[in-house]
């Protein structure tokens, strides 16, 4: 098992590192100037030569690059250029909206998801299982953003029971912060939801095949006892499986629902990074984004192959 | 043995036509039918204003009401329906045609350089998601169409890659793969004349669903403006114009997305439907 983590951990450094260098080349290389990306058709040379000097453009590139992920590293990840201050502290403020909005998400979509997969699979070919497919099915082509402006549409300008859109930071007090963050984390969570469904599902209905399952009903355990305890346990793999695949397809819903609920977090600050062409904010977090997806995905293979020894070997 | 054929696994004569992939051909088709009759015919002009219409609820004139600038919604749909699917078509076109030769060169060369070469900057792409890239492409080079299919393609790319060298390892086992090689084809020969074949229908069937997941992407994309530029009328911007107004006018934001969704439906049950009807052994009510 150590031989096989040292492996991935290689394997994460390495791709790591070749999502920054993909990054870096798009960002700063393939544009030229990004100085004068930054500063737009009307700079003035002084102020493009002071950019240049900032951005250390006068540098070589591959010692920029260098640069680059030592502050990647350290967590110094140089000036914003249109607020002017450190980008990590930016990202530190934002993280306090999307990392709850995610977890959230995550949370709303597991229990949505789960319980309805279970459902279908006990119910196979009869109406609870039909109803469950077609949730699924709807919960797959409604585009989240869409089904977030229906949300606000009933709970926010029908019934007004929740704000329409911002945030009112955590200071406001739990409970007020929580229910911003309630549509837009249920709209972000329906995908998700109606793919955990679908996975659950099958998944229990090959586990409910096995002889175990058999022999659990044989020896007299109720249905309820033998599903969760037996079926259940045994499905959960390709559940967590799809979570750690899905992460990245989170991340990037997040990007656009915080944009629906003008959430001040890190899909809005990348966002607005672009309008104001701060290419420094948008390459760290870009950054950001692609190597949370990374690292999720090989926690996700570390705990398969906990879970399954033969996996090991590849 | 023809007769074993046509039979499900449970003595059921195989259903081609399951209500759920007539219901998805017929979607599909009406957006298809929508989008080339809109070159010929719009109810009224798309890119049109008539301030003294706007913000008008459904009518007999205006079936789905008008927007902000008294522009016709349902024709607006009808020529966004254009930009949508030539988008998807751009982006699992490139993704499909580029991931398949990829995925067959390295199922040639299994286990060789190549092949861990190829798929791992495969696994590799699963961290960019299309918006992602479309923000990295925008912040360079500023918002379009472009944008879109490359970021959604770069996506497809490696699902058809891993997708093609899987299907082609199992055909690479088959008799008919030794007999070929025994009467001296080379590698790419086998290939092309054996191997492509075989693989086809599941490429096809993959490319309905990556179609669907396109157009999703696509009005994500350019919901965010990081995709199709006004005034090409398009479904995602759309809602982003809708929500300003969408207190007092509901339906400017209704309309845009059920097209959004009933055409991902539509593709995605018409290529489960399509998947089931090539290998029953796939089907997912198993």
């Amino acid at each position: 098992m150590i031989g096989y983590a040292l492996r991935r951990l290689v394997a994460l450094v390495l791709t790591l590192l070749a999502a920054a260098l993909v990054i870096f080349l798009v960002l700063e290389v393939l544009p030229g100037d990004p100085a004068a990306v930054t500063l737009g058709l009307n700079a003035s040379p002084e102020a493009l030569a002071a950019l240049h000097a900032e951005m250390g453009l006068d540098k070589p590139g591959w010692l920029r690059f260098l640069t680059w992920l030592g502050g990647l590293a350290s967590g110094d990840l140089g000036l914003s250029y249109t607020y002017r201050v450190p980008v990590a502290q930016l990202i530190a403020e934002r993280m306090a909206v999307t990392l709850p909005l995610a977890v959230l998400a995550m949370l709303l979509a597991v229990l949505i998801g789960m319980p309805l997969g279970v459902l279908a699979a006990s119910r196979r070919g009869r109406i609870a299982d039909a109803g469950v497919m077609a949730f699924a099915q709807a919960g797959l082509a409604i585009p989240n953003f869409w089904f977030g402006l229906l949300l606000v549409l009933v709970f926010a300008v029908g019934l007004g029971w929740l704000p329409a859109n911002g945030f009112p930071g955590w200071q406001a007090g739990f409970g007020t912060a929580l229910k911003s963050l309630a549509m837009p984390a249920l709209a972000l969570a329906l995908p998700q939801a109606a793919i955990i469904a679908r996975v659950t599902r099958s998944a229990m209905l090959d586990t409910l095949q096995e002889d175990f399952v058999r022999t659990a009903r044989a020896k007299g355990l109720s249905e309820g006892v033998t599903l969760r305890r037996h079926a259940l346990r045994n499905a959960l793999i390709p559940v967590v499986t799809i979570l750690g695949l899905q992460f990245s397809v989170l991340i990037a819903g997040a990007i656009i629902i915080e944009n629906v609920f003008a959430l001040p977090g890190l899909g809005r600050l990348v966002f607005q990074a672009i309008a104001q062409h701060d290419l420094i904010v948008v390459k760290d977090l870009v950054m950001l984004f692609a190597g949370l997806a990374i690292i999720v995905n090989f926690a996700v293979e570390l705990l398969y192959g906990l879970i399954d020894p033969r996996l090991r070997q590849a | 043995m023809s007769v074993a054929v046509d039979k499900a696994p449970g003595g059921r004569k195989r259903r081609w036509l399951s209500p759920s992939f007539a219901i998805g051909a017929v979607l599909s088709l009406a957006v298809v039918a929508m989008a080339l009759v809109s070159y010929l015919w719009t109810p009224h002009s798309p890119t049109q204003m008539a301030i003294l219409k706007r913000l008008q609820g459904p009518s007999a004139a205006n079936w789905f009401g008008t927007d902000q600038f008294g522009r016709d919604v349902f024709s607006m749909i009808m020529v966004g329906a254009r930009n949508s699917l030539a988008v998807g078509l751009g982006a699992v076109g490139i993704g499909m045609l580029q991931g398949t030769v990829l995925g067959l060169i390295a199922a040639v060369r299994r286990d060789g350089l190549l092949d861990h070469v190829i798929m791992r900057t495969a696994d590799f792409t699963h961290a960019f998601p299309a918006v992602l890239t479309a923000i990295m492409m925008t912040a360079i080079a500023g918002p379009g169409m472009l944008n879109a299919v490359v970021a959604i393609g770069v996506l497809n790319l490696p699902y058809f890659a891993r997708l093609a060298r899987g299907a082609a390892l199992q055909v690479w086992t088959q008799d008919f793969i030794q007999a070929a090689r025994a009467a001296g084809l080379t590698s790419r020969q086998i290939t092309l004349h054996h191997v492509l074949p075989n693989i086809a229908g599941i490429l096809v069937v993959q490319a309905t669903i990556q179609f669907a997941l396109a157009v999703l992407a696509e009005a994500g994309l350019s919901y965010l403006g990081l995709g199709t530029q006004p005034p090409n009328p398009s479904w995602g911007r759309m809602l982003n114009e809708a929500q300003t107004f969408m207190a007092a006018q509901p339906w400017l934001a209704i309309f845009p997305g059920a097209a959004i969704a009933l055409t991902v439906l539509g593709f995605n049950l018409l290529g489960d439907g399509l998947r089931d009807a090539i290998d029953p052994r796939l089907r997912r009510s198993r």
